[in-house]
């Protein structure tokens, strides 16, 4: 028996150094992010208040951008999406719109809004995609810069290849249909790709946003909101400190994983070198910016991935659950597939820094973070089912992670506010502030419970996206 | 220090270690919602006082450009003075002059030059040259600039050298603007590369400046450093030089390098169709 109680003591006693160890690791990690983020992020207003944008309105030498918009049952709002899409401030672009084979009466409003006719458009398609039924172009010169394809449903991946394939630019900028951009969003996209001397810019990526309850008058963003629903008000939260706080700091290091599949601009060439989106994964966007990465080091090319922190997306976040489960179980199903098919990445001294800190990091924190949990509390409830749990202890440790995130909730509006400064409203702010006090009780537990939808999903072989039905912005 | 370390020692650490951590954590947050709360304070003040001033510097500025009221009689309104000597107010104030000074042309943009000059704003401009931030240095010489003040030329063509791409960016703009193609000479012994970015910014400047005198943008195409030249193909090609095709077609017969070749030759078909 005292074998036994100094067993428990001992496991206790390791069991409490890792989870201290893990949760001290995640912490300084996060605030060494958010150091490096505040830090660039300055500099980086500074710059760019000295930035005249319009050289590259006037000039024939800014970088020509294909838009890529896959479409897929999006009647209801494609028609304004397009228009806004259209009328951007850039002038060397073309707007793809692919229609995945929408069930909806998407084409038919394309068609009869724009004037649409069939065209014999002719390329060379590198990347293998399902059959494309026409290829339209609009009869009305106002929208000469419009190509809408009719596929077969093949899924984002496939249509975003489709795009790949048919854009005539050597710069793509995929985007969801569905999002909102600001005017001036592919200026800002597209400079970085002519920054760079002797380095090759790969991609460059944008900060995505929260538009619920934000006004939008004829496709753009004319007033910004913090929603009522505490769901989607705490994505506000969670979207400010993963771009201003995280983001932003593996962009100066060059280390970023991810560009957000809702807008992000690719050098055409590397992209369809590296084999185009992935057709594999639900996490395409991750998963070509890796492998594309990856390419570039395999072949000893020097290359970098530029970020741009101005908020030049808003996208419409989930407000209710049900909806809100699909998608983060369907981010952690792309985050597994991503790390798993570049496994060999992991720790690997030839990806630089790549392999031995931003796959790790995304394998430790952003892979491994919710089973973690999961585990920790297990134990926890085994403690307390046999009376072991020592309740202070447990009491301080809690009180130890709530206190840190709502630091660091304050630390993203703190950041918010010294740079762009999007929710001047006092109430705006007191109910972000509110949030950060109720996240890690009401939004903290629903994410983790959807990542381990995520991994029983990929245990089970599920595949594919899911419906993911929108509510559509509130127009004026 | 040393009490943890015994704490840490004798295995009694975690305790004291969560305890000073949340009251840390509750400090730093709690710091941080003030200076949010000061910030949002200082921008609603700023916001005010920028509405009240922008009301007294409308009404200047109108009796300046249209009544010819020279500050000599501005300055005589002891209300204006006491305004004119916080920072804030002359920065507003440049800040409307400088945005009506873009907006006109001819005799009232002369008389906001002169106001600029009279009212001693220019004072400040050019100490602000002398900033040891570049971004200070930065405002300094736009505003320098926009009023066409040429005799900043010398220390603003300084800064075209600089190492911080921003300031030589905005440096190089400024001198354009100013001295036309004399600022860009030295760039044919530019040993560094442009990249595109900075070769944008130079052609936007000519062209968003108007600069007529396009005299000596053909050394470019001297240069050993192949950025130059292609500087100097894509002004040719932009600013539709077309006296400038002998050069272009001497460069397409030496050069060895075959992209800037091509580029050569494709500005000469152009400029000859």
């Amino acid at each position: 028996m005292t074998f036994f109680n100094t067993e428990i003591t001992w496991f206790l006693d390791v069991y409490i150094l890792l989870i201290l160890g893990y949760a001290i690791l995640i912490m300084s990690s996060y605030l060494i992010l958010a150091y490096l983020s505040t830090k660039e992020l300055r500099k980086y207003l500074k710059r760019n208040s000295f930035v005249d944008y319009d050289v590259l309105l006037t000039s024939e030498f800014a970088p020509k951008l294909s838009l890529i918009a896959p479409a897929y049952n999006e009647g209801l709002t494609i028609e304004e999406n397009v228009k806004s899409l259209l009328s951007l401030n850039y002038n060397n672009y073309q707007v793809i719109v692919v229609n995945d084979g929408s069930k909806d009466n998407s084409m038919e409003i394309l068609t009869k809004t724009y004037d649409l006719v069939l065209t014999d458009l002719e390329f060379h398609p590198k990347i293998e995609t399902k059959k494309i039924r026409g290829i339209y172009t609009s009869r009305n010169a106002a929208f000469k810069k419009l190509i809408v394809v009719d596929k077969e449903n093949g899924g984002k991946a496939d249509a975003l290849n489709v795009g790949l394939n048919i854009a005539q630019n050597p710069y793509v900028v995929c985007i969801d249909v569905d999002c909102i951009l600001d005017k001036d969003s592919l200026l800002k996209l597209a400079k970085p790709f002519l920054e760079s001397y002797g380095k090759r810019i790969i991609a460059t990526g944008g900060v995505v946003r929260i538009a619920n309850q934000c006004v939008i008058k004829n496709g753009r963003l004319v007033e910004v909101n913090v929603p009522d629903v505490m769901l989607s008000r705490i994505q506000v939260l969670e979207y400010l400190r993963a771009f201003l706080l995280g983001r932003m700091a593996w962009g100066k290091l060059d280390g970023l994983l991810l560009i957000s599949g809702a807008f992000g601009a690719f050098d055409k060439e590397i992209a369809i070198l590296s084999g185009g989106y992935s057709t594999k994964t639900v996490g395409e966007d991750m998963e070509l910016i890796v492998r594309m990465r990856r390419y570039m080091l395999d072949n000893k090319l020097s290359y970098s991935v530029s970020y741009i922190p101005d908020p030049l997306c808003w996208t419409e976040a989930p407000e209710d659950f049900k909806i809100f489960k699909k998608q983060r179980s369907r981010w952690m199903r792309g985050t597994i597939e991503t790390l798993s098919i570049h496994r060999r990445m992991f720790l690997n001294p030839k990806y630089k820094l790549l392999g031995m800190l931003s796959v790790p990091y995304w394998t430790l924190f952003e892979f491994l973070a919710p089973a973690i949990e999961f585990i920790g509390l297990v134990i926890t409830a085994v403690f307390i089912l046999f009376g072991l749990l020592n309740w202070h202890f447990f009491f301080l440790l809690l009180l130890f992670v709530y206190t840190f995130a709502v630091l660091f909730s304050v630390i993203a509006l703190y950041s918010e506010e010294k740079t762009y400064h999007k929710y001047p409203k006092q109430a705006d702010f007191f109910k972000l502030l509110m949030a950060a006090f109720i996240e890690p009780f009401y939004f903290h537990p629903l994410t983790v419970y959807a990542a381990l939808i995520g991994y029983k999903e990929k245990m089970m072989g599920t595949k594919g996206w899911g419906e993911m039905t929108r509510k559509g912005f509130t127009k004026k | 220090m040393i009490e943890f370390w015994e704490l840490y020692k004798n295995g009694q650490w975690e305790v004291p270690f969560l305890t000073f951590s949340i009251y840390l954590f509750v400090a730093a947050s709690l710091i941080l919602y003030l200076i949010i709360v000061a910030s949002r304070n200082g921008k609603i003040k700023k916001e005010r006082l920028t509405k009240e001033y922008s009301v007294v510097i409308d009404k200047i500025m109108s009796d300046v450009v249209f009544e010819e009221i020279p500050f000599t009689e501005v300055k005589k309104d002891k209300n204006f003075l006491v305004l004119f000597d916080t920072s804030f107010f002359r920065e507003v104030l440049t800040d409307s002059l400088i945005n009506l000074h873009k907006n006109y042309e001819g005799v009232y943009a002369q008389k906001l030059e002169q106001f600029y000059k009279d009212s001693g704003l220019i004072k400040d401009s050019f100490k602000k040259l002398k900033s040891l931030k570049w971004e200070v240095k930065c405002k300094g010489i736009t505003e320098l600039s926009e009023f066409n003040i040429k005799e900043a030329f010398d220390q603003i063509i300084v800064y075209s050298k600089a190492r911080k791409k921003t300031l030589k960016i905005v440096a190089i703009n400024a001198a354009i603007k100013l001295e036309g193609t004399e600022s860009i000479k030295y760039l044919v012994e530019h040993s560094d590369p442009i990249d595109d970015w900075m070769q944008l910014n130079i052609i936007g400047a000519f062209k968003k400046h108007d600069i007529g005198d396009t005299e000596g943008i053909e050394h470019l195409l001297e240069s050993q450093n192949m950025t130059v030249v292609t500087l100097g193909l894509k002004l040719i090609k932009e600013l539709k030089l077309s006296q400038k095709v002998p050069h272009v077609a001497q460069l397409a017969a030496q050069t060895t390098n075959t992209i800037i070749k091509y580029e050569a030759q494709s500005i000469l078909q152009t400029l000859t169709a």
